[in-house]
């Protein structure tokens, strides 16, 4: 089973390793593929006075992205962080901050500004870890919107699934 | 045979009848999902009586051939000795990266030293899905 998560839940999420030691705490979120997947992670120290590490994580060195934890084999795994950003910049990046962008359709409607990143989690470790969806506020609610799709607009997370899944079967059947 | 039960039994020398020690914590090694050691309170040998030197694992004492077999530990049990490597009241994390509760006791098996549950408030977690044990969770394999 698949699972979709906030971006804003995932940082400050403990790394921890198999052997069970905490070693950082995610800090940001690195966008790859012209933001339609996660890259890899930014990291900080944990402790309440530590800042941010010169070490990221890779998407593919993640284990596993659970509702408590990011899970990693070992230390040996993080990478330094220029490494995991030119790698996720290689395949198109973020292209620039997404959170605090103008959400627009293709009619030219301003539907808001992206107030969160809606990611879908696989259950195989290595897979990819796709961009699904923006979470955006518009004139004081909250909406949520399939990655680039107008016509698929929900007010909550439990339902926005099925709308990724109507999407997904609306792409391939247009494809 | 539970931690809470057998934690404070008294180790007993089979060459004297007398008491030589108390089960203070148990040394797991992750790797075996097995308890290799115990730590007793300071005597004038040591700190740290090895499995493989217990003669009996009994329900009202630990027996020892003689008092010299609890010793300083080596380099191999030390690394697994310490508050990291303490389960109780620990966390217990998946390989999925789901928190499953916390380690209330933990249950093994007497004739092989083999940690059979960890007991959770949330229900029990086999032995043999333990991967590590860390100062910051214990971790264990995910169920299909």
């Amino acid at each position: 089973m698949s699972r979709l998560m906030r971006t804003s839940e995932v940082a400050k999420r403990p790394v921890v390793t198999l052997a069970g030691e905490d070693v950082a705490q995610v800090k940001d979120v690195v966008y790859a593929a012209s933001g339609g997947a996660v890259g890899g992670f930014t990291l900080a120290g944990r402790g309440l006075f530590a800042g941010p590490l010169k070490l990221s994580l890779a998407w593919t060195s993640v284990g596993a992205l659970g509702s408590d934890a990011v899970m990693i084999r070992d230390e040996d795994v993080l990478e330094p962080t220029q490494a995991v950003l030119d790698a996720s910049a290689a395949t198109g990046g973020s292209g620039g901050n997404v959170i605090g962008s103008r959400v627009l359709t293709d009619a030219g409607l301003d539907l808001g500004e992206v107030v969160d990143v809606v990611i879908e989690v696989g259950d195989d470790p290595g897979g990819p870890c796709d961009v699904v969806g923006y979470e955006i506020a518009a004139s004081g609610e909250h909406l949520m919107v399939p990655a680039s799709a107008k016509d698929f607009v929900v007010n909550d997370l439990a339902g926005f699934g099925a709308a990724v899944a109507e999407f997904r079967a609306q792409l391939e059947g247009t494809a | 045979m539970r931690f809470s039960e057998a934690s404070g039994r008294k180790v007993v020398s089979t060459s004297t009848a007398e008491t030589v020690g108390r089960i203070e914590e148990f040394v797991i090694d992750p790797r075996s999902h097995s308890v290799v050691a115990l730590e007793l309170k300071r005597t004038d040998t040591g700190d740290t009586l090895r499995w493989s030197d217990i003669v009996a694992f009994g329900v009202d004492a630990v027996t020892v051939t003689a008092a010299d077999k609890i010793s300083d530990a080596g380099p191999d049990i030390q690394t697994l000795t310490g508050k990291a490597h303490r389960v109780l009241g620990k966390r217990v994390l998946s390989t999925r990266g789901d928190e499953l509760g916390r380690v209330a006791d933990v249950e093994f098996d007497p004739e092989t030293a083999a940690i059979t549950a960890f007991q959770l408030d949330s229900g029990d977690v086999e032995g043999v899905r333990l991967i590590g044990i860390g100062s910051y969770a214990v971790v264990v394999h995910a169920m299909d």
